[in-house]
């Protein structure tokens, strides 16, 4: 009995230790700070993090004239922005991640010196000081003056910080942008990444230089992206869009898109006419945004005789049908054809007429003013509701407006520069040479006044559905006009019968006045009862140049204050 | 008996250790006293209980050991008696007779009671009291069973007045014989109410005994132990396996609802295999809030993986000196859940069906399809100033005419009841269970088996349960015992691609889910949820658990026990969904492609396993023993604890064909897999002294240090120390006069606990890993890359909270009436919490070790029970109330409308305060606003502050937003009443919530939600209008019709918020025990015929059609009817 439980305590006794586990456990399936950023593939793995598209957001054209959301608003165009609104939340932390992982990337380059070659270790800093400066002339092109720091913040440290002038800020990010341009190669082999260039970090700089109007800066770095000879514009501009055309010369920095990679455009659905299984145009182009394309005689709808409001996509500037879908042409396997007589259109893949789910006569929710979006979509879309198309950062023809239009703005007009420029842009959408002025409404010099009214259209034209167009209104002040005009549609198809229809007024019952920045005035045609408010717009001129500050970080942060108005 | 013998003997033990222990076979056991307060008849062998464990020991030692410590002396012939035959015994707290019967169980020997004497004499020898013992004597036979049906061994029946009497045998039936003069039976068992029977002219009796609900000798579950009811110090609450099982729920967590007090126990939904959310004694802490799971005294991840008939009993132990033995884990409370094994003698087999059905408590109503048309017109129109074109939306034709549009054409014209399409009337449900137990004294085994189903209200989901438990407890020999426990689950969970739930209420009626020729439609543009719940495909989950437990227990001397536990739990998921792609065609023509459902664009698989394992291994010593007043009870205990998962996912998308959800028939292009694991361990010391003097002063003390892989090795041990005291006043001799005081204690406790369950590697700045996508050329290619994404704080270590309970347990009129009140205070320190730390950092908000909260409470219970003759009921009540602030938490958190700040409640209401609706335009002029989209109709707010301090005519969220009251509710109760009266019961239970502020949520006063949606009827009239006159708009309960001003009017403000309390008729149960003189002819022991309903009403404040303790869109809660059966053989 004795042996025995001795035995017993024996074998208890070496339970115990064995079954003492070990608790120095360390995480499994996630890496350790504590010796990251040693080795070269690990720094590499940092930076590659900057380029993930969550953290290159571009602003939403919903916010603009330019589209119209059936009867909806969203809080930029009804005027109920606050420091709630998730887009302002979610912008401010996604670029402020951003900053805090390049700023940590460079604190840390220092502990590979030696190991990694310093040319490597400077392209390295060169892309985090180029991303960076992104992060804050985003912040402070929407936010104003904005927490401003380049180190790794610690918790007390961050209380303390209060909001940094945006000018300050913006002279620290010219010399981010000038490091990069110093050290990033101008271009990458085709077996090699593409990251940012030397080109991306001057067409960024002189995008932002050219928003706080700093014209000198804006056309000294266009010019200098120009000068690489890197780029060359698009041949065609409907393709360029398409998701088929991949890495195009024309593109100086964007994110791709990959199906395969499971990385989507989502609910394409929203873009696509219903007779393809879309929601048809739940967003659609806005009838400013068609009203804003010139003529082929480069005057305005209002001026041009060319101009046929019963055929509104008759004699326009090639990229009218190229960014909005042409009544009576084909679109994704159907005819697109809106008009409430059309209830039957043609299937181009079973060569039979079908119900036309395209107008509202037949399906109620068809596009409200009957126009659909074209640019950049194509059969690809309709097939699963996914979409590959990347996302156009910072494309040439963006530069060469920016260098027009600071060189415009400083006075230095001369056609030379017009045709080095915006004609070159405006020539390519006619797919002709800029010197075949007989075959495109060229630009010509002219006052400094008609020459930015020149530049601001053909920017409109060029960029629309690029998420340009909510920064161009914002920093010409035209948010304040444009953003308090209501959003006007086709009347319901009883009145539009007997009203338009059977009045022969079918589209446009009368042609809007453009006035002199190139914005169609739709009310006195409302005013007659020809067509029908879809929705009212709202924009606060005495606050929303400027978006309200994240409503949480001046509740936790004394040192914050509100922008004016919110 | 002879193989006990040989083992020790082959065990070879030393001379002098086989003396010593044949004296401790004489002289070490267990005597308690106590006096029994109940019992009519004051003889001495009434009034005396003992406890008594011997292990093979002669039965003449067993009488010489009783004697000794006894008054009892016994009378036998040694020629007549075996006694040299050696026997265990293992008695707490019985009765001579009690004793006899276990010595003498299946011998030829009857005994016979006469006060302190006692004979024993041969079978067939007239036995009974030696005075009578010429005298004429009547036989008395019958049978005794508990409420349930089953057979009582061991009953004490004796003839009132005289010390005459027997127990019952192991079927529960028992001989008497006695002399004719007698008149009444008093029939007595441990835990049950005492019966009395007037005998008259019978001489069968059927006698059910009834359980005494709440008795103060009730053994109840503590910490690594059990303590009898009546000693414990610390506030722990408890309930019976079978008031679990009688709830009829499958889930456990469930059933706890209302059961005890300071246990909140929410539901929001009632969805097939749904568990409920279980707090005990409100919040403690801002982190994982859930209380710590321990069955059998293993730690166990969830507690409905236990089928409830399994349980013997659950405790929970609210207070910190209950707690505190659980130390690192505790804080939020700990049940521990105790599942059902055999005893010595019992041997059978039992089989429980129940079927029923569910059907929701309530739904939501909608508007119907022409007020419909008009009240979407009106929202447009409002959305529009109010212009000319009053029919924005539906042309006028439409709306007058929709029915008859409708009759003509159903495809253009839909008029879809969606919730009537796609809810079913009711769900059918199931259970069985098949029991068995068989119990000698070397080996007693309890196995049972069982199966559940649940369907839904809807197709495509339901939820299957088989779980397998088999306990088994061996006595090896005086010094050695183990148990064996083995258990098994497995669950299925079957659900449909999509939940349609949301989607099947706001569905409006203008969008058709059906062609009229059966096909898919397209409902609203592809959102056709009818279509995709019928084709959409799966979404299945099978969850096997297997577990184990292997414990030794070794008692080398009496009262000193040495167990060595080891329980492995093992893992193993799988879900399964497959989305199939739904294509709608056009109406008119079958082949014209309209698109594809929402929710199904492509036919994808994804697979996800999930692996994982816990082992728990524990050393204890127990050591109890009594020094004539002065009982200790020592316990000290080394406990690891380790847990592993690992995750990894697979999936295929765009297949082509939709019928063979396997991963290898997907293309090769839209693979995608994943995979995770993490692992955590603790390591513990811990260690109790209970100590008590003449069962009257109570001491407890405990603590327990705790190692977590969770900290850093230099800030990773925490030490979490408690204690408490009791005083049983009733006990006290001056109280001893007062005639209805039957107990009075009061008790006082103070402990820590602590808390780290803050994800697994927090003081680890861990890289995160992503992917990345670049042009390389033409191709798109994708990199990985890494980030730390979390800021992280080395030196974060345990949160603790302090936590002192005063309570009060007392009983009156011969514990008829009982009370137990406690009341608390809870601080916790060094709170863990993701503290809102700045966004523009860059970081996510890191787990730090700040802020303090405070949780102060009360709870109460009251019960009455009592038996007239064959009627007997009881009544019991509780009501708790708790409410936290929040101390200095060094910053703030948002939870979207919720806050928790310093001087707010847990998660607090936060939002504006609203000044009723906007009536004229002067008023809007005048009113500050949010923005300049404000309109007459809709909710106006209050200015409170602005950037200076004082109001700036403007309402904004930074300036503006005030504390609107707690979000949790107050005042939380429960109660049952049960009667029986001969072989029926009945009981009914109840529950609820005093007060709740609570918000309406969208779905529930929102119209066109998702834009398109359907519109509540709650808001039909009862909205502001254009079209209403100024007296009604006075009176309009809701703002205008609006999408555009949904942000204005909808934004959290006390306009929204209403008392959301309610009373809930929990379950309802009839049933009835087939008498046994009618089982006995089909040879079986009991047959039990039950019906239930559960959750059939609710009184409270909701919009019609809501249920007060669902979530908007979640599934409804339902009430369930059930049929049982219970067949024991």
């Amino acid at each position: 009995m004795k042996n025995k439980l001795i035995r017993l305590l024996f074998i208890s006794g070496l339970f115990l230790f064995s079954a003492c586990t070990d608790l120095d456990l360390n995480p499994l399936s996630e890496g350790s700070s504590e010796n990251w950023y040693s080795s070269e593939s690990e720094i590499n793995m940092a930076v590659n993090d900057l380029y993930r598209n969550v953290f290159w957001p571009r602003d939403n054209d919903e916010w603009t004239d330019d589209y119209t959301r059936r009867d909806l608003t969203t809080p930029i165009t009804n005027g109920t922005i606050n420091g709630e609104w998730g887009t302002v939340i979610s912008v401010w932390q996604n670029a402020y991640k951003t900053i805090a992982r390049a700023n940590t990337i460079l604190a840390n380059l220092d502990r590979s010196v030696g190991a990694v070659p310093q040319t490597t270790l400077d392209k390295f800093e060169a892309e985090a000081r180029f991303v960076r400066a992104s992060q804050y002339a985003m912040l402070i092109s929407h936010y104003g003056d904005v927490i401003y720091f380049t180190d790794v913040l610690d918790l007390e440290e961050a209380f303390t910080l209060s909001r940094t002038d945006k000018n300050t800020v913006l002279q620290s990010v010219y010399e981010d942008y000038d490091f990069a341009a110093s050290k990033l190669p101008t271009t990458y082999g085709s077996s090699e990444l593409q990251r940012a260039t030397k080109g991306a970090a001057l067409a960024m700089k002189a995008r932002i230089a050219l928003f706080f109007q700093d014209w000198a800066i804006a056309r000294d770095a266009a010019k200098a992206c120009m000068d690489l000879g890197a780029y060359e514009l698009h041949a065609d501009f409907r393709t360029l869009f398409l998701s088929k055309t991949k890495n195009p010369k024309e593109m100086i920095f964007g994110v791709p898109r990959s199906a395969v990679l499971n990385v989507v455009i989502g609910n394409t659905k929203n873009w696509i006419n219903r007779l393809a299984g879309g929601w048809g145009a739940a967003e659609a182009p806005s009838w400013e945004l068609l009203c804003s394309f010139l003529c082929t005689d480069g005057l305005p709808i209002d001026e041009s005789p060319l101009f046929d409001p019963r055929d509104p996509f008759k004699n326009r500037d090639p990229r009218c049908t190229e960014t909005i879908v042409e009544f009576g042409t084909p679109w994704l396997g159907f005819t697109y054809e809106p008009h409430p007589d059309t209830l039957n259109v043609y299937n181009y893949k079973t060569g039979k007429y079908v119900k036309n789910n395209d107008t509202r006569s037949n399906a109620a929710f068809a596009s409200f003013n009957g126009l659909m979006w074209k640019k950049g979509i194509d059969e690809d879309w309709a097939d699963d509701y996914r979409a590959e198309n990347e996302i156009f950062i910072m494309r040439y023809a963006d530069v060469l407006l920016i260098y027009a239009e600071a060189k415009i703005e400083l006075n230095e007009i001369d056609q030379a520069m017009l045709d080095a420029s915006i004609n070159k842009v405006r020539a390519r959408a006619y797919k002709v040479a800029v010197s075949d002025v007989t075959k495109y409404p060229a630009v010509i010099a002219g006052t400094n006044e008609a020459m930015r009214k020149a530049v601001r259209i053909e920017r409109r034209m060029e960029l629309a559905f690029e998420g340009r167009r909510y920064e161009d209104i914002i920093r010409w002040k035209l948010a304040e006009k444009v953003l308090s005009k209501d959003i006007y549609g086709m009347l319901d198809v009883a009145d539009l019968r007997s009203k338009v229809i059977n009045q022969g007024l079918w589209f446009f019952p009368q042609t809007p006045e453009i006035d002199e920045d190139g914005v169609a005035i739709f009310e006195p045609i409302y005013n007659a009862g020809l067509i029908k408010r879809l929705a009212l717009r709202d924009f606060d001129k005495n606050r929303q140049y400027l978006w309200p500050i994240p409503t949480k970080e001046i509740l936790i942060n004394d040192n914050l204050q509100q922008n004016d108005g919110y | 008996m002879e193989k006990n013998e040989k083992m020790v003997d082959s065990g070879g033990f030393h001379p002098q250790l086989t003396q010593l222990i044949r004296i401790m076979k004489l002289t070490s056991f267990l005597f308690f006293f106590a006096v029994a307060q109940v019992l009519a008849v004051s003889s001495y062998s009434q009034a005396t209980k003992l406890s008594l464990n011997l292990k093979n020991t002669t039965v003449k030692d067993v009488l010489l050991v009783i004697e000794e410590n006894s008054e009892f002396y016994f009378l036998y012939s040694n020629k007549l008696i075996d006694v040299e035959r050696k026997v265990d015994v293992k008695i707490n707290n019985k009765r001579v007779e009690n004793i006899l019967y276990e010595i003498f169980e299946g011998e030829p020997v009857v005994y016979s009671i006469n006060d302190r004497q006692i004979i024993l004499s041969p079978e067939g020898m007239v036995i009974g009291n030696l005075r009578n013992y010429t005298q004429q004597a009547k036989k008395l036979t019958g049978t005794v069973k508990a409420e349930d049906g089953e057979p009582l061994p061991g009953v004490t029946v004796i003839v009132k007045g005289t010390t005459t009497g027997t127990v019952t045998n192991a079927d529960g039936s028992f001989s008497l014989d006695v002399s004719a003069d007698v008149e009444t039976l008093l029939f007595s068992f441990v835990g049950m109410a005492d019966q009395e029977v007037i005998i008259g002219n019978q001489t069968v009796f059927n006698i059910v005994m009834i359980s005494e609900t709440i008795g103060l000798d009730e053994v109840i579950a503590i910490g690594y132990g059990t303590v009898k009811k009546s000693d414990l110090t610390g506030a722990v609450g408890s309930m019976q396996g079978d008031a679990v099982a009688e709830r009829q729920t499958t889930m456990v967590s469930q059933a706890l609802q209302g059961a005890m007090p300071g246990v909140t126990v929410t539901r929001s939904n009632n969805a097939p295999g749904s568990a409920a959310t279980i707090r005990i004694r409100g919040i403690t802490t801002i982190g994982d809030s859930n209380p710590l799971i321990i069955v059998d005294g293993v730690p166990m991840d969830n507690i409905d993986d236990i089928n409830p008939n399994d349980i013997q009993d659950i405790s929970v132990l609210k207070d910190a000196a209950s707690a505190s033995i659980y130390g690192s884990r505790a804080a939020a409370g700990v049940i521990l859940v105790t599942t059902k094994r055999a005893k010595v003698g019992e041997i059978g087999l039992q089989y429980n069906m129940e079927y029923g059905f569910e059907k929701p408590t309530q739904l939501p109503e909608y508007v119907n399809v022409t007020r419909y048309l008009q009240m979407a017109n009106e929202l447009r129109w409002n959305d529009n100033n109010n212009n000319a074109n009053e029919f924005p939306l539906y042309p006028k034709d439409e709306v007058d005419n929709y029915l008859s549009l409708n009759g003509e054409n159903p495809n253009r014209y839909p008029n879809t009841d969606w919730v009537d399409l796609i809810l079913n009337d009711n769900a059918p449900r199931q259970s069985h269970v098949l029991t068995i137990s068989a119990g000698t004294k070397a080996v007693r085994t309890n196995a049972s088996l069982s199966y559940d189903k649940t369907d839904a209200l809807y197709d495509g989901r339901s939820y299957e349960r088989i779980t397998a438990r088999f306990n088994n407890d061996i006595t090896i020999n005086k010094f050695l015992a183990a148990s064996l426990d083995f258990n098994f689950k497995r669950s299925i969970s079957n659900q449909p691609n999509t939940d349609p739930m949301y989607f099947t209420l706001i569905s409006a009626p203008v969008y058709a889910a059906e062609w009229t020729d059966g096909r898919v439609a397209e409902g609203k543009t592809g959102a056709n949820i009818y279509g995709s719940l019928k084709n959409g495909g799966f979404n299945d989950s099978w969850f096997n658990d297997v577990g184990g437990k292997v414990a030794l227990d070794f008692t080398p001397l009496d009262g000193l026990k040495i167990s060595a536990v080891l329980s492995p739990t093992l893992g193993f998921d799988k879900r399964k969904n497959f989305r199939k792609k739904v294509v709608y065609y056009s109406a008119d023509d079958p082949s014209v492609y309209g698109g594809t459902l929402q929710w199904n664009g492509t036919t994808m698989l994804s697979e996800t396993r999930n692996d994982n394992y816990r082992v728990t291994t524990q050393f204890l010593a127990n050591y109890m023993k009594s020094f004539g007043d002065h009982n200790l009870n020592a316990l000290a205990g080394y406990e690891n604890y380790y847990a592993f998962n690992e995750n990894q996912g697979a999936s295929r998308d765009q297949y082509k064909l939709d019928s063979y959800p396997y991963l290898n028939l997907g293309p090769l292009e839209f693979r995608d897999n994943s995979g995770s694991a993490w692992e955590n361990a603790y390591r513990s010391w811990f260690g109790r002294v209970m100590y008590n003097y003449k069962n009257r002063y109570f001491l407890q003390g405990n603590v327990r240090f705790d190692a977590s892989s969770r900290f850093h090795p230099d800030y990773r041990w925490g030490s979490f120390p408690s204690f408490s005291a009791g005083w049983v006043i009733s006990e006290e001799s001056f109280m001893k006069d007062i005639d209805f005081l039957s107990f009075l204690k009061l008790r006082g406790s103070w402990g820590t606990l602590g808390n780290e369950r803050i994800g697994n590697y927090p003081y680890q700045a861990t890289i995160a890993f992503s992917n990345a996508l670049f042009f390389q050329g033409a191709n798109v290619v994708s990199e990985q890359t890494a980030a730390q994404t979390q800021y992280a704080i080395q030196d974060i270590s345990w949160e603790t909270t302090v936590s002192t309970d005063f309570g009060v347990d007392a009983s009156f009129l011969d514990n008829k009436l009982r009370f137990t009140g406690d009341y608390f205070m809870k601080t916790t320190k060094d709170m863990l919490l993701a503290l809102e730390i700045p966004d523009y950092i860059g970081f996510d908000n890191p787990d730090q070790n700040t802020g303090e909260m405070e949780t102060k409470g009360w709870e109460a219970e009251l019960g009455w029970n009592d038996q007239q003759g064959d009627f007997g009921y009881s009544v019991s009540f509780n009501i708790s109330d708790f409410k936290s602030k929040m101390g200095d938490l060094g910053g703030t958190e948002f939870l979207g409308d919720q806050v928790k700040k310093e001087g707010s409640e847990f998660n607090e209401w936060y939002g504006y305060l609203s000044d009723g609706l906007i009536q004229t335009e002067e008023d809007l002029a005048a009113s500050p606003k949010l923005n300049t989209s404000m309109k007459v109709g809709d909710v106006k707010y209050k200015d409170i502050s602005g950037p200076d301090g004082v109001p700036d005519g403007k309402v904004s969220p930074e300036y503006d937003k005030v504390l609107l009251g707690g979000s949790l509710p107050r005042y939380l109760y429960g109660g049952n009443i049960r009667l029986n009266y001969k072989n029926f019961d009945f009981s009914l239970v109840i529950q609820g919530v005093g007060k709740v502020n609570d918000r309406l949520e969208g779905l529930m006063v929102q119209p066109l939600m998702e834009n398109w949606g359907h519109i509540p009827k709650i808001l039909d009239g009862t909205s502001w209008s254009k079209y209403n006159t100024e007296e009604q708009n006075l009176k309009a309960k809701y703002p205008r019709l609006s999408q555009n001003n949904r942000g204005n009017n909808y934004t959290m403000s006390d306009f929204w918020l209403f008392d959301g309390g309610y009373l809930r008729f929990k379950n309802m149960t009839l049933g009835y025990n087939i008498p046994s003189s009618v089982t006995s002819k089909i040879n079986l022991q009991g047959v039990r015929v039950y019906g239930s309903i559960s959750d059939f009403l609710t009184i409270n404040n909701y919009p019609k059609g809501w249920d007060p303790e669902v979530s908007a869109s979640g599934y409804p809660i339902t009430s369930s009817f059930m049929f049982g059966l219970s067949v024991k053989f």
